[in-house]
């Protein structure tokens, strides 16, 4: 790992993923109200199962602990590029339905779309500084086929779903961010203690 | 000839060309253009503009470059800027575009100095925009989710140009829509603000003459927070009474950004704040218990928040919130006076026992009751005496002798200490010395020597002086070891009476007082002032005191103002303990004007004007004047009484003369041949001869007559009136004495003023014969000049004339008048008279002639005019001419003339008893 070299490198990785930390949070609680406003507003049931999303990996891991520092970098930032294209789609659909009859909730979306895409660039900047090239867009691009055309209410299905799961991966970012921030360099060996977020 | 017809056709062409529509469209087509067209300019630059004819126009118009001329905005331009580049093209610089205005124009100057405009176009200066300075943002938190971005910067010089102003900002990878500011162009507020990633803030300025962009700021959003205060503040007391718990709501989440906090609070009712140490609230939390406060005291509470990291701005102060802690016991007894009231029997008190109300902080809660308990020091068999009171005074009725009062407090909490007051049976310990008093801003300082002995602590009495009200005492306590206090909620230009008592451990001490004022002023009036007495040289002036209400100070002296009317102001000072003066060296019978000042430290007053006039005499003196005066009055009424009943006989005789009874008389016994009945007569026998005591004559010259008063003068114009219609009138009877001689007579008719005068003179002679005192009938009656024929005439006369000629009859018997102009003409008669009264001195005893002019005549002009009438007058005259044939015969040495009348009686030598024929 060559990562955190000169103290500035460190501060500024330490920065990062304190920001991220903190947005990681911050997308979290937005992405929960926004779900309550989202069931609300679409007519759905909050109980309702969703079956997962298509081209996100699944934020939950069984060997979590044991991962790289980059492993999970990458991980993140796959995630966050998926959930950014699924958020615009999701913004244009809600446009199509409901047109400017609720802006709030194209307001919130948007917000998110926003914070995702934030995020995406913590996390990218971090790859930098682990000196790991980044993913390119092409490589996503090549990763998600195309969805296929959605019902009305799959697509509102399918938007729930996308919110919960981006809940759970902000709550896995910040824990990922904050085994990163730790002062050992995250050499793949992931520490014993799992820490909440 | 040719050329004048080819300057017209080139006119003609070049109106032709500029009006007439185009083949390619245009409406105008112009001879020329100017490049560039509508230049922006920077302000100072220089700047070439290019005039290019047309070719067609020089073909057909005959116009070259040579010709144009450049105006701005009508005016030329310097040909020295001009340039011909070609015969088509000419050019003109300007080295500073501020010479430049609206519009350039290109012209052509023909023959004939004929101007024709060829194009014009308009320029527009001003500056390119500056770089925007001092760009800073802050975020704020509109509500629980909404925050904003404003941003502010310097946009920098004027730039005359419209000039836009953009604000960007941006992600590495995401650029967000520009934010352009509405109507200002240093501020613009973004609403989509994402925090937590570093954004890219900077200020673009655009005008036709560039762009400027300002330094970029780079920051997250989240470190230039402003959050919304806490929300929801309650206070709440604990049980400890010095602690209360502030609890409140954060308006912005913690997965946001975390807070820390500044708490500060105040008792209420006072504006300075105490907050709590930041340190104790430096970290998250919605809850806090503020300690170290008073007891059951009031607290207002308020609090601000920010980054818990100290990055970005304190929220706003939130709204206040109050709260009151609990109960205490009080922290001590109340300060405890009493006073005295030894009226009705100096063997039994009563006791006003008063105290005051513990401070807030000292009382720790409501005060329920006071407990007074007293012991008798001189008996100590005699029960202790308790008292629950609410209020703060109490009142004992106690025998003369040594008390300890004892006063607690209790509130809810408990008691509090005791205050312990000893009332000794006299005030008998030394008491403080060099009591004085200094007023400091709005508070008046007491300060005193402390006695010798140590002294427990002192009591201040003071109140209010006032003429219409009792002094109502407020009091304080001071400790022991201090010699002065401030006495507060003392008012300006009031007299206050202080005392101060000394409080010994076993006694206390007498009280020592003063007046002070904590700020004097001028009196609110002044004295009036009035006499008390008012002499010819000095009067005594009275004035009441002013009330302590209008004096406003120490009054320092009177000063007393008088003048006269038009004199000096005298001004006299007086003592201010005097109510009276005397003022002295007046002038008498003066009016004197006074006024009163009374004077202050700060100034004077003056009373109303009084006025009093001084005395024309002083004391006694009209005594002086009026007892003498009234004496020697008195004196010569006495004498004159005296004089009067000595002589009361001559008296008598001269201003209450008999009158003979006419009717009484008897003619016969006075002459057989006069009838009894003529008055006359009669009147001539009741004077005897030598009645008379003294002769008097009167001689009044004719050149008094002025002296006279008009109405004594009018009846000798009458009477020459008179004498100018009928001369010669005869007077009294019948002419018998006429003393005028006849040439005067003649003369009188003859030679005007001076005859007139002398015919004017009447002549009187009374004769007043001795023996009318005893009233003894006059036997004989004898006239110088009488003879028959007057007799007869008189007798005539008295008939005609009847009773007024009896009434000019009898004034004549003392007067005989005459005019002075006869003076002379009478002379002879006088002299005759006095001839006669020469040779008979021995028988008559007095006469009295007097000559007066014209006013003497008037007893005898009215009864010529009133009582006798022309035929009396024609017998008078007739009568007069009668004896005036017979004077001849008789007075040889008074040749009267007939007309001269006898208007006089002359004296004749009368005898006693007898009738002398002369």
């Amino acid at each position: 790992m060559a990562a955190a070299d000169s103290p500035s490198a460190a501060l500024r990785r330490r920065d990062l993923c304190s920001r991220g930390i903190r947005l990681a949070g911050k997308m979290r609680a937005d992405v929960i109200d926004l779900l309550d406003a989202y069931v609300e507003q679409q007519g759905l049931d909050a109980s309702a199962s969703v079956a997962a999303v298509e081209g996100v990996p699944l934020a939950a891991v069984e060997r979590w602990d044991e991962q790289t520092g980059t492993q999970r970098l990458l991980e993140n930032l796959a995630a966050y590029r998926a959930f950014r294209a699924l958020l615009a789609q999701m913004l244009e659909e809600q446009r199509e339905q409901l047109g400017e009859a609720d802006a709030g909730l194209g307001r919130a979306l948007a917000a998110v779309l926003l914070q995702v895409s934030a995020f995406a660039y913590h996390l990218e900047e971090l790859l930098r500084l682990e000196s790991r090239g980044i993913p390119g867009e092409e490589e996503e691009e090549d990763g998600p086929p195309p969805p296929p055309r959605l019902s009305l209410f799959e697509q509102k299905l399918r938007g729930l779903g996308v919110l919960r799961e981006l809940a759970q991966w902000a709550l896995r970012s910040v824990r990922d961010l904050r085994q990163l921030a730790k002062p050992s360099p995250a050499t793949g060996v992931a520490p014993g203690l799992v820490e909440s977020p | 000839m040719f050329s004048r017809w080819n300057w017209v056709a080139c006119g003609f062409y070049l109106v032709l060309n500029i009006c007439s529509p185009d083949a390619s469209g245009g409406l105008v087509q112009s001879c020329g253009h100017i490049i560039p067209e509508s230049p922006v300019l920077a302000l100072g630059s220089n700047f070439t503009a290019l005039c290019i004819l047309n070719e067609s126009c020089l073909d057909f118009g005959n116009i070259y470059a040579s010709q144009i001329i450049w105006k701005i905005k009508n005016k030329l331009v310097p040909k020295e800027q001009y340039r011909e580049i070609n015969r088509t093209v000419s050019s003109v610089t300007f080295n500073d575009t501020s010479s430049l205005a609206t519009p350039l124009t290109c012209n052509i100057l023909a023959d004939g100095q004929i101007e024709q405009n060829i194009y014009g176009i308009t320029v527009t200066v001003g500056l390119a925009p500056e770089k925007p300075k001092n760009l800073s943002c802050i975020v704020y938190q509109m509500s629980k989710l909404t925050c904003v971005m404003t941003c502010t910067w310097n946009p920098g010089r004027h730039t005359f140009l419209d000039t836009q102003f953009r604000l960007r900002y941006s992600w590495p990878e995401e650029i967000f829509p520009d934010c352009i500011p509405k109507d200002v162009n240093n501020s613009c507020t973004i609403n989509d603000i994402q925090f937590f990633v570093n954004t890219e803030i900077w200020v673009e300025a655009t005008n036709a003459l560039g762009k400027a962009e300002s330094d970029p700021l780079v920051v997250d959003p989240i470190d230039i927070v402003k959050p919304l205060p806490p929300q929801n503040i309650s206070v709440r007391s604990e049980v400890l009474p010095t602690v209360l718990k502030l609890f409140w709501e954060n308006w912005i989440s913690d997965a946001v950004m975390t807070l820390k906090f500044n708490i500060r609070y105040r008792i209420v009712g006072d504006t300075n704040w105490i907050e709590v140490p930041s340190e104790d609230t430096a970290s998250p939390r919605t809850s806090f218990s503020v300690q170290g406060l008073r007891p059951y005291t009031e607290y207002v509470f308020s609090i601000r928040c920010m980054k818990e990291d100290g990055v970005g701005y304190w929220s706003d102060w939130s709204e206040e919130k109050t709260g009151i802690t609990t109960e205490e016991k009080p922290s001590k007894g109340p300060p405890l006076w009493r006073i005295i009231d030894t009226s009705h029997s100096p063997a039994s008190w009563t006791v006003h026992l008063i105290w005051k109300a513990l401070k807030p902080f000292e009382a720790n809660g409501v005060i329920l009751q006071y407990e007074v308990t007293v012991r008798d020091k001189t008996s100590l068999s005699s029960p202790v005496k308790k008292y629950n009171v609410t209020s703060t005074n109490h009142t004992l009725e106690l025998r003369e002798g040594t008390y300890e009062v004892t006063l607690i407090a209790r509130n809810s909490a408990g008691a509090s200490p005791p205050s312990v007051l000893l009332i000794p049976a006299s005030n008998s310990k030394a008491p403080v010395k060099n009591l004085r008093t200094l007023p400091k801003h709005d508070k008046l300082w007491v300060g005193w020597t402390a006695p010798n002995s140590y002294v427990l602590k002192y009591v201040i009495e003071w109140c209010l002086v006032s003429s219409s009200s009792d002094c109502v005492i407020e009091w304080q306590i001071a400790l022991g070891d201090v010699q002065g206090i401030d006495l507060k909620g003392i008012k300006p230009f009031k007299c206050y009476l202080i005392t101060v008592y000394p409080l010994y451990a076993d006694g206390q001490g007498s009280g020592q007082s003063v007046k002070a004022y904590l700020k004097q002023d001028r009196p609110s009036k002044g004295p009036t002032v009035q006499t008390k007495k008012v002499g010819k040289a000095e009067a005594v002036l009275t004035w009441n005191h002013l009330t302590v209400e209008e004096q406003n100070g120490f009054i320092r002296n009177y000063t007393i103002l008088y003048k006269t009317i038009d004199g000096n102001e005298t001004v006299v000072t007086v003592d201010p303990s005097k109510t009276e003066y005397t003022l002295s060296s007046l002038t008498s019978d003066t009016l004197y004007t006074v006024r009163m000042m009374a004077s202050t430290d700060n100034g004077s007053r003056t009373g109303p004007d009084f006025t009093f006039t001084t005395q024309k005499f002083g004391k006694g003196e009209i005594e002086a004047i009026v007892v003498p005066v009234c004496l020697a009055f008195l004196l010569i009424v006495l004498l004159g009484v005296l004089f009067c009943f000595n002589k009361r006989d001559l008296i008598k005789k001269h201003i209450w003369p008999i009158v003979p009874d006419p009717s009484k008389s008897n003619i016969a016994q006075w002459s057989p041949q006069v009838p009894a009945k003529h008055n006359f007569n009669s009147k001539d026998q009741m004077y005897p001869e030598g009645s008379f005591t003294d002769v008097s004559v009167v001689e009044i010259e004719a050149d008094d007559k002025k002296s006279f008063s008009e109405q004594d003068l009018k009846p000798f114009d009458l009477l020459k009136k008179e004498k100018s219609t009928s001369e010669g009138h005869s007077s009294g009877i019948g002419g018998s004495s006429c003393m005028s001689s006849p040439r005067q007579s003649v003369s009188d008719s003859d030679e005007g003023e001076t005859t007139h005068n002398t015919s004017s003179t009447v002549q009187y002679s009374t004769v007043v014969l001795n023996g009318y005192r005893d009233q003894t009938p006059v036997q004989v009656f004898s006239r110088s000049e009488s003879t028959q024929p007057l007799l007869d005439s008189e007798e005539r006369s008295e008939d005609h004339a009847g009773g007024a000629g009896s009434t000019a009859q009898r004034q004549q018997y003392f007067r005989q008048n005459g005019g002075q102009d006869e003076i002379n003409t009478d002379r002879p008669c006088f002299e005759r008279a006095k001839q006669i009264t020469h040779a008979n001195e021995g028988d008559l005893v007095g006469f009295v002639q007097l000559q007066i002019s014209g006013q003497s005549s008037q007893p005898l002009g009215l009864g010529m005019e009133k009582i006798t009438q022309e035929a009396a007058v024609s017998n008078i005259l007739q009568t007069c001419t009668e004896g005036q044939t017979v004077r001849p015969e008789t007075v040889e040495e008074n040749p009267l003339s007939v007309d001269e009348m006898p208007k006089s009686y002359l004296p004749q030598t009368v005898r006693q008893g007898g009738y002398m024929p002369q």
